[in-house]
């Protein structure tokens, strides 16, 4: 515990609290099948995305869907040190929670979470770079995650984030990535789960693919799913990928006169 | 010109005949040519590009531009800062190595490294191999290549006064080195 503890910072009290509300108490209780206010349960949330805001890297992107916030920042291919020789490049991904992104404060530490995120997003984006172009490089993706609603979501607005930065950065790749969640509740399927949705659902989907060549480049399931409702989930963050891709698609292609 | 952009995945529709030479940015998967660059797709000679200007990895052939940052009897480490004329940021430099047997063409069992750089020259080289995990192997060897900006041991910038010796205009003093062929000269 010593250890972990970083004298550099001023950390606050050992352990903070969010003050509970009695407004919300009364709507926990309540909201498992509730439905949702202003979308359809089949309606991803809507996106903001932005390529090129961060002016020191070499690509960047910034994605919002209502309350999750990401940044990302692409640099590179710069060399490998204290790697072994390698003909293909090597993507390191590093996900950061800023301390005031969950409702409990994070600690600037980093902890199991943002290295699982860290690793999906790094698989969903693995098969989409051309890497037998950047022999013994590394390309570095950060994701600053400013506001989470929900570890799939993190993962799901991460991916599309890293993709968008990484073409934005001028990084070969096969195809642009984008990704969406899926949470079963009941015989329901939720697409673009909030946090207190996933939370409560059965189990909880998440397909990442290249919908221009129709590869699927990753599929990160947790929870109980039966095989059918997986497969319904899969077609269903499918179609929601295409129109996210063309989504990703704009946003390119408005920033890109700046860029050439 | 924004309705010819391209993005990376999509299918770039190709003129009737034999299929184009792909070159960078482009890429064929399944029969099918696709970009991999934002941007737009256009003919250089007689293959098809998208160009992008975009800090590049050396690879071998590329003309680099680097300062000495070590010497050793055997070899000059190099700090590669420019890659085929397109600066690297800052801090992202790649590492470089001159064996002294990549100095120059000739009489290679002869050279000094000592007498042919010295820390902090410029130097312009050429990538012969992608080396191994630390550094890549670049070669001085041919007219052209070798050291174009040094400072005497009184501080001036030196002028190359031969192949191998530059003078400070300081002192008059004559120092070595492996100087590169100044463009334009006959």
């Amino acid at each position: 515990m010593q250890s972990a503890f970083d004298r550099r910072r001023i950390n606050g009290p050992e352990d903070s609290y969010h003050p509970v509300f009695a407004n919300e108490i009364h709507e926990s209780s309540s909201h498992v099948h509730r439905i949702r206010e202003n979308r359809k349960i089949s309606d991803i949330r809507p996106i903001f995305l932005q390529p090129g805001l961060i002016s020191q890297a070499n690509g960047s992107a910034y994605i919002e869907t209502e309350s999750m916030k990401i940044a990302c920042s692409v640099y590179g291919p710069r060399q490998s040190k204290n790697t072994a020789y390698n003909e293909k490049g090597r993507l390191n991904v590093e996900v950061k929670f800023a301390p005031y992104s969950c409702e409990l404060r994070r600690s600037p530490l980093r902890d199991a979470e943002d290295r699982s995120i860290a690793v999906a997003i790094q698989q969903a984006l693995l098969s989409s770079v051309q890497l037998e172009h950047f022999p013994k490089s590394t390309i570095d993706i950060f994701l600053v995650i400013i506001e989470a609603d929900g570890i799939e979501g993190c993962i799901a607005s991460g991916s599309i984030a890293a993709s968008t930065a990484l073409a934005d950065a001028g990084i070969d790749m096969y195809g642009l990535v984008t990704s969406c969640a899926t949470a079963v509740k009941g015989t329901d399927l939720w697409i673009d789960p909030t946090q207190e949705e996933s939370n409560t659902a059965n189990g909880t989907l998440i397909l990442s693919c290249m919908p221009a060549l129709g590869i699927v480049t990753n599929v990160w399931q947790s929870g109980r799913i039966a095989p059918s409702e997986i497969l319904a989930c899969i077609d269903a963050c499918n179609d929601r990928c295409t129109d996210i891709h063309s989504v990703v698609a704009q946003a390119l292609l408005d920033s890109a006169p700046n860029k050439i | 010109m924004a309705s010819d952009l391209v993005i990376p995945g999509q299918p770039i529709p190709l003129p009737r005949g034999p299929v184009p030479q792909l070159g960078r940015g482009i890429y064929e998967k399944d029969s099918q040519v696709r970009a991999s660059l934002v941007g737009v797709p256009r003919f250089e000679g007689s293959s098809l590009v998208i160009s992008r200007v975009r800090p590049q990895p050396p690879t071998s052939n590329s003309v680099v531009l680097g300062s000495i940052t070590r010497l050793s009897p055997l070899q000059a480490l190099l700090s590669i800062m420019v890659v085929d004329g397109i600066p690297l940021p800052p801090g992202e430099e790649f590492t470089g190595v001159i064996r002294s047997q990549d100095v120059r063409a000739t009489e290679k069992d002869k050279v000094k490294i000592g007498d042919c750089f010295r820390g902090g020259d410029v130097v312009r080289g050429l990538v012969i191999s992608l080396g191994d995990a630390r550094s890549y192997f670049i070669t001085t060897a041919r007219n052209d290549l070798g050291v174009i900006f040094a400072t005497s041991e009184a501080g001036a910038t030196m002028e190359p006064v031969s192949w191998q010796e530059m003078r400070c205009p300081k002192t008059g003093k004559v120092e070595k080195r492996k100087c590169a062929k100044p463009e334009g000269l006959l």
